[in-house]
């Protein structure tokens, strides 16, 4: 409104220096191309105006030469134009939404993206919406460079998001801020993506040092809609339906070629043909397809946007629901149901008060049986007399993946609430202050439910007899009989929620007209807390999920288990920044914050995070005159964060030790902790240098960071000496690791005169993470493995990259005696054998002849977007690269008479047979299942990860009924994948350091979808 | 410069609404009792008292190791690489690195520590009870201390306090003579202090530190001293009549028990990642069942520990023991319908002292069987107490051919088997004999054997001066600077 006043104000003033000629000129949206009706087109420096007719359109008599001409239309950015002839004016408006793409959110504030020193990745609702993403990490991949996201496909599961390398053991998930307030990585999932305006991602210290020890990951802010002042009501509807279909399958063997190479392996064994006649087994059961399924996926969100002059709002509706490829139905499923609403209302001139609310319900289950459908043996039928196929000879661990679908039941149920009140007062221009209250309050439930199942005699996970009914055993000392096992129900209620309070404040001053300064002020008080309670419960009524609850369980006293927990973290902190430019020509930032935990130990509760930053934008030099070159800032920070995966210290008496005394348990006592009250945060120092660069009258843009993180104080558990016993040792700050990495982005923007749009985007990320220390006597820690038993894969090692693969090499296979003995010493090696590398030249093959076999993180990661936009047509492709990432293939059981896969069909069978896949047999005294690079492939991928062809309607064709835009479109998804992998996909996520091991992960369907946007 | 001030000033204001002491925590929040809080009443010397007792229940490598090791067992599983550091204890390809034996250490010092916190807060009781409850504290020192130096040989010795983690990397080897002594003060201070007899059916009583303590001058050739140890116990106890009742629930805590590892199958709490000290059940049960097993008498395990033809060759035609030592899988399910599977080195035996039977665990079924551990028995008393008086320095042969000849009688069920006296070696290797019979897949032979110098001839792979001891975990020799075993 101020503006509007201003512009009233200055053409009063100056009426009256005008010629005669009368211009013409049509104004548009600068996305859609569509009309923009009474639009206000003003003549610089006069009274003299208009508003465009309903076509857009424009006459303005007795305008002069080279004046300018100022159009505006309500939320959407004013332009100046200056009129060079007496052709018709094109005006082409950016949406206000658009717009934000200028200004970059930081913490406690905003800031014109020319200003910033820091890095920053930013991504615009536009991409968001193009990507339509069930969750908003996948809209991030590619989109952002320095930011890796590793998607999990299940429904419901999170991605992982890594911002600049892997620099800590214990935490590398980053801060999310949703709106100032902080959040967590999981609380994305609640949020739909149809409702977030922008996402702005701090990667370096200068700007993520406003949050301190929680920053050392990044941030990533999140704002949410809202609407604008004095805009007409606007409901925007979105619908889309898509089907989602598993590509690719893996190679396993048939029940004619399983049987045989069992029959191999027995025989090789000492053993008796285990299948006499292959003839009638024929192809068998394919198990994987009995398990997936092409499955749904909908997405539907409502959305009523408007304001007047003192105040705006935006309520949304959404939903999303997708099914499961593996399985499917009510056993995997993700449903999101949100409700949200914001307002904005400026009490007064110098009041506003802002109120956030989203509710969120979600519903799932869970459950993946690809595991089971890989392994389990294809000469059994899926049904044998109505029940599930049953193998007679595995025994352990591996059943059938029907079997294990009907027989797995669970469900949670999720209603959470977040939001903020804020009010900003503005005590004199240029000094506002705000004070905010977040909040996220969330309640979970989950139900489980482990029936009596059968999967054969003698099946270690067989609880029941073949008709389901309970397995009894009679002690034959005392005749006395028990049911030796139960169905059990077990239910959890969890509540969660935090609260941030922050007041802070924002003041923006110039000194002689050139030096500008903004400066903010604040302080926050969090609050995390949360608690739960589970109980189980056995013997349910009919062995059925129908009544399983812990209400109808029958089980007594002494069966039934109760757990509980809770925990509470607070912090304190204090922030300064001051961002300084002269003249918008050289720029500077200070940040520091002093933050405080609950979690750190009594000597180091509190600590400075302190960081700076410079930048210098030579364009706006004089002397710059570099042809072509319309924008050049070159930047470099440096700075201190941290990351604050502690936990209280304190010395704890456990009771749970307990001992038998007169045949009835005692509950006894030991001390379980040991506290270290010097426990502090990681504290990571961050040097970061970049150059913006933009030509050809800014259509070419480019940007690129170079960093270096290094960790200090890493927190680790340490290993102290075994006679200390086994209680549970203090983390103690004990590590460091070192990071550097590259961060680029290129883009391309344009609008030719015809009207076409073309703007073309990549992103490029590498970094090197490397562990420089870990004093904790071994020099490495395991983080992750796999297996049963479980074999230990990943380690974070000194002088190593985090979470490689260690393991063995091995070097072909024994042919013959003579090779075996001529190889160092391989204990109970056979011919047909593998024959791992002595790498330590000792002559004996063990432990020590283990090295780095692989890295599961990418080398690199390149995504590239493609939008054109032509006469209402509209196409969006995105793709995806990760290049150097290794797989490790942790899938295949192999038990005796679980299936193999067909790289079996390649073993040796005799000298000169094969030299990579060994002899079948039963006794693998070779142990040829060990940890080796045999398992690991390269995962390397292009993955044409989405295109979209959309068609907006003409207006022409339903303005007459009050609808501003339709659009339908239709989108796939992971539209094809290049990619060696034998697996189902190269993108395996299940947390950090589970990153690249595949136990059948589950695949990512490629989903094709039609839908349509209606604005009106 | 008025409006900088006033909002300085506003800002000093809000930093005043919380102060720094925000972020001070104390247990109580979380409801947990702290050390400091702690043994301020006799309640909480018993449950710490209790908390030492439950090391006993995690002992279940260290028995199967004593037969494994030897001639009586082959370490048997899935397959070759089943739990991969018994395996390699059979076949005698031992490493530093070994899952197992990092247990033993571990548990066994856990147990140390545990007495040892009794032991640094006992000034802090004052009550009638002190005595003897310090009597069960040194005792179950002695025991874990014992079974070190079997395992390793010289370990680090410390007795007054709990270690914290600064201690670690700190202590060093001390000679198996001085760590002997220790254990021999501990057990002589148990033998004062504990009653004959205790109300509660698995505490230690001073038999059990009498048997233990001659048994541990015993493994030091101190036969003289063992003998007059051992004596104490003669005639204290007795043999049950029908041997293989004592390894059956019926018989548990009998006569014949000096002391016993005790376990239920009424714990319902349970967590694969720790186990055992997270059940009370014996963990060592289920590793000895019979793989796919279904049928009457038995349940289905993990197939170790599988006795050798070997040794069921060695009992007597009328050998009672032999039985109710060895279960002949064969025989006994074409006798009884049942049927099973075959795992790694299947012999067609099973131990049949300890083994999964039907009905005698509950909840997780692999982690609760109630079965105790029969740690000390009288017929190992009467045997060790043979050996002692045919080699102390004035030899009763006399008093060790009755001993001998007591376990042999009930053995066999008659005295027709009864050895006469004709030499001291005879004696002797006749009862070095009977202890491998008698007491066969209980978890002595290997130690047996080592302690009389028999393992080299005995076992095939075993390397003199070498084998005699396990390593020390390679873990320890790289935090904790500790020297290796020879050979290792």
């Amino acid at each position: 409104m101020k503006k509007l006043i201003n512009y009233l104000f200055f053409t009063i003033l100056f009426s009256g220096i005008a010629f005669s000629q009368q211009i013409t000129g049509i104004v548009f949206d600068s996305e859609t191309g569509s009309p923009l009706p009474g639009a206000t087109v003003v003549v610089k420096g006069t009274d003299v105006g208009t508003n465009t007719d309903f076509d857009g359109n424009f006459v303005l008599p007795n305008v002069g030469m080279n004046s300018i001409i100022v159009v505006s239309y309500l939320g959407y950015k004013s332009k100046d134009v200056e009129v060079v002839s007496q052709n018709v004016i094109q005006v082409s408006l950016v949406s206000e939404a658009n717009a934000l793409d200028e200004i970059v959110v930081l913490g406690y504030g905003v800031q014109n993206s020319k200003k910033v020193s820091g890095a920053v990745s930013s991504v615009s609702a536009e991409s968001i919406s193009k990507l339509q993403p069930t969750r908003i990490e996948d809209a991030l991949q590619g989109s952002a460079s320095g930011v890796n996201i590793i998607t999990n496909p299940n429904p419901g599961a999170g991605a992982t998001v890594i911002i600049r390398g892997i620099s800590s053991n214990s935490g590398n998930a980053p801060l999310v801020v949703i709106d100032g307030v902080p959040q967590s990585l999981s609380d994305l999932n609640a949020l739909p993506p149809s409702d977030i305006s922008k996402i702005d991602i701090l990667k370096d210290a200068s700007t993520a040092a406003l949050y301190g020890s929680r920053g050392g990951n990044g941030v990533i802010l999140v704002t949410t809609k809202s609407g604008f002042f004095n805009q007409p009501v606007k409901f925007t509807f979105n619908s889309s339906y898509g089907m989602q279909q598993v590509l690719k399958t893996i190679d396993v063997l048939n029940a004619t070629e399983y049987a045989s190479i069992l029959n191999e392996a027995s025989v090789a064994s000492g053993g008796s043909l285990i299948y006499p006649n292959l003839s009638g087994l024929g192809e068998g059961t394919d198990w994987q397809d009995s398990v997936i399924n092409d499955a749904p996926l909908s997405n539907q969100n409502l959305s009523i946007s408007g304001g007047t002059d003192s105040s705006k709002y935006y309520l949304s509706g959404a939903f999303s629901g997708t099914e499961g490829v593996v399985a499917g139905g009510a056993k995997s499923y993700f449903d999101r149901l949100n409700l949200t609403g914001n307002f904005t209302s400026k009490i007064n001139d110098k009041l506003t008060a802002v109120f956030n609310t989203t509710y969120t319900n979600i519903k799932g289950s869970n459950v993946n049986p690809l595991n089971n459908a890989l392994n389990f043996d294809p000469t059994v039928p899926l049904l044998d007399n109505n029940q599930f196929g049953i193998s007679n000879t595995i025994t352990q661990e591996i059943i059938n993946p029907l079997a294990q679908l009907n027989d797995t039941y669970n469900k949670d149920n999720t209603n959470k609430f977040n939001g903020k009140f804020e009010i900003q007062y503005e005590l004199i221009d240029g000094l506002k202050v705000t004070s905010r209250l977040g909040y996220t309050y969330a309640d979970v439930f989950n139900k489980s439910f482990t029936p009596l199942r059968f999967y054969g005699v003698g099946h270690n996970q067989t609880t029941a007899n073949a008709d389901l009914t309970p397995i009894f055993s009679t002690d034959p000392e005392t005749g006395e009989v028990t049911q030796l096992y139960h169905n059990s129900v077990t239910e959890s209620k969890n509540n969660y929620w935090q609260a941030t309070y922050e007041i802070f404040g924002n003041y923006n001053f110039q000194i002689n007209e050139l030096n500008n300064f903004d400066v903010v002020l604040g302080y926050s008080i969090y609050k995390a807390a949360g608690s739960g309670v589970s109980a189980t419960q056995e013997d349910i009524l009919e062995n059925s999920w129908e009544f399983a609850d812990i209400t109808a369980a029958t089980g007594t006293q002494e069966q039934a288990r109760i757990g509980n927990y809770q925990y509470e973290s607070r912090n304190l902190s204090y922030i300064a920044r001051i961002d300084y430019d002269y003249n918008e020509k050289y720029l500077a930032a200070f940040t520091i914050r002093r933050d405080g935990s609950k979690n750190f130990g009594n000597e180091n509760k509190f600590g400075y995070f302190p960081s700076a930053s410079v930048g210098w934008i030579a364009s706006s030099e004089d002397f710059f005159n570099l042809k072509n070159v319309s924008f050049l800032k070159i930047r470099a920070s440096y700075g201190t964060v941290g990351n604050d995966t502690a936990y209280p210290q304190y010395s704890r008496i456990s009771t749970f030790p307990k001992y038998v005394f007169n045949g009835s348990i005692n509950t006894g006592s030991t001390l379980l902790t040991i506290p270290n009250n010097a426990l502090s945060w990681e504290n990571q120092i961050q040097q970061n240098y970049g150059i913006d660069l933009r030509f050809f009258e800014d259509k070419f843009s480019l940007s690129t960071d170079y960093y270096i993180k290094s960790v200090d104080d890493l927190l680790f558990n340490p290993t102290l000496s075994g006679y200390l016993g086994i209680p549970q040792y203090p983390i103690a700050n004990i590590g460091s690791t070192e990071t550097q990495g590259i961060d680029a982005s290129i883009s391309y923007n344009n609008i030719f005169k015809n009207g076409l749009s073309i703007s073309a985007s990549a992103t490029f990320s590498t970094f090197d993470s490397k562990v420089t220390a870990i004093n904790n006597g071994e020099k490495y820690i395991w983080l992750s493995g796999y297996g049963i038993p479980y074999k230990n894969l990943t380690r974070f090692e000194e002088g190593e990259s985090p979470g490689y693969f260690f393991g063995y090499v091995t070097d072909g296979i024994f042919q013959s005696q003579s090779e075996i003995d001529n190889h160092a010493n391989q204990p109970n090696a056979a011919p047909g054998d593998i024959r791992f590398k002595d790498l330590n030249g000792d002559g004996v093959i063990d432990d020590l002849d283990r090295k780095k076999i692989g890295d599961p993180f990418a080398e690199y990661t390149i995504g590239f977007n493609f939008n054109l936009e032509y006469q209402g047509f509209d196409f969006f492709l995105t793709t995806y690269a990760s290049i150097g990432n290794d797989i490790y293939r942790a899938y295949e059981r192999n038990l005796n008479y679980t299936n193999r896969f067909a790289s079996s069909l390649d073993r040796w069978r005799g000298p000169g047979t094969s030299n990579t896949e060994p002899r079948a047999t039963f006794i693998d005294s070779n142990n040829n299942l060990r940890q080796s690079d045999r398992y690991v492939e390269d995962g390397s991928y292009f993955r044409i990860r989405n295109l979209e062809l959309g068609y907006s309607l003409p207006k022409s064709s339903f303005d007459t009924i009050g609808i501003d835009k339709v659009r339908i479109y239709a989108q796939a998804k992971n539209l094809a994948t290049f990619t060696e992998y034998s697996g189902y996909d190269p993108e395996i996520s299940n947390g950090v350091f589970d990153t690249g091991i595949d136990r059948g992960t589950y695949p990512l369907p490629r989903i094709v979808s039609l839908g349509f946007n209606i604005t009106f | 410069m008025k409006t900088i001030k006033l909002f300085l000033t506003l800002f000093i204001i809000f930093s005043f609404i919380s102060c720094d002491d925000y972020v001070d925590y104390d247990a109580k929040e979380d409801y947990q009792v702290v050390a400091e809080d702690y043994f301020a009443s006799e309640s909480d010397f018993e449950a710490a008292l209790i908390g030492v007792y439950d090391v006993l229940q995690w002992t279940t490598y260290n028995v199967m190791i004593g037969d494994i090791a030897s001639d009586n067992s082959l370490c048997g599983g899935e397959s070759a690489t089943d739990v991969i550091g018994l395996q390699r204890i059979d076949d005698f390809l031992t490493i530093a690195d070994n899952d197992q034996l990092d247990r033993i250490w571990r548990y066994m010092y856990e147990g140390i520590n545990r007495a040892n916190y009794l032991v640094e807060n006992i000034d802090k009781l004052d009550s009638e009870r002190k005595e003897s409850l310090y009597g069960e504290v040194y005792f179950l020192r002695a025991y874990f201390y014992f079974e070190l130096v079997k395992f390793f040989g010289d370990v680090p010795l410390f007795v007054d306090r709990r270690l914290t983690a600064s201690d670690s990397g700190t202590l060093k080897r001390t000679s198996v003579a001085e760590v002997y002594n220790q254990i021999e003060n501990d057990l002589n201070s148990a033998v004062l202090a504990l009653p004959s007899a205790q109300s509660e059916r698995g505490r230690a009583t001073r038999s059990a530190a009498q048997s233990l303590l001659g048994k541990v001058q015993l493994y030091q050739q101190k036969y003289d001293e063992a003998a007059s140890s051992l004596e104490q116990v003669i005639g204290v106890f007795g043999l049950v009549d029908d041997f293989g009742s004592q390894f059956l629930r019926q018989g548990e805590n009998g006569v014949e028990s000096i002391f016993e590892i005790q376990h239920t199958n009424t714990s319902n709490w349970y967590d694969w990642g720790f186990v055992p000290p997270g059940t009370e059940g014996n963990f060592m049960i289920i590793h000895h069942g019979i793989r796919g097993y279904s049928g009457p008498v038995y349940a289905q395990g993990w197939s170790f520990n599988l006795p050798t033809q070997e040794l069921v060759d060695a009992y007597q035609v009328g050998d009672n023991r032999k039985d109710y030592t060895i279960l002949d899988i064969e025989s006994f399910s074409n006798a009884n319908g049942a049927s099973y599977t075959t795992g790694y080195e299947h012999t067609g035996y099973f131990n049949n002292k300890y083994i999964p039977r039907a009905g005698e665990t509950d909840a997780q079924p692999e982690l609760n069987y109630l079965t105790n551990y029969r740690a000390i028995r009288y017929a190992d008393v009467l045997l060790m107490a043979a050996e002692a008086n045919a080699l102390k320095s004035s030899p009763d042969f006399s008093k060790a051919t009755n001993y001998l000849n007591q376990v042999r009688e009930r053995a066999f069920g008659n005295s027709d088997n009864n050895l006469v006296f004709v030499s001291q070696d005879g004696l002797v290797k006749a009862i070095l004999d009977e202890r491998r019979l008698e007491l066969a897949m209980e978890g002595h032979r290997f130690f047996d054997l080592v302690r009389t110098g028999q393992a080299s001839s005995e076992l095939e792979g075993f390397i003199s001066g070498k084998h005699e001891l396990f390593p020390i975990p390679q873990t320890e020799i790289d935090i904790s600077g500790l020297t290796q075993n020879p050979g290792y």
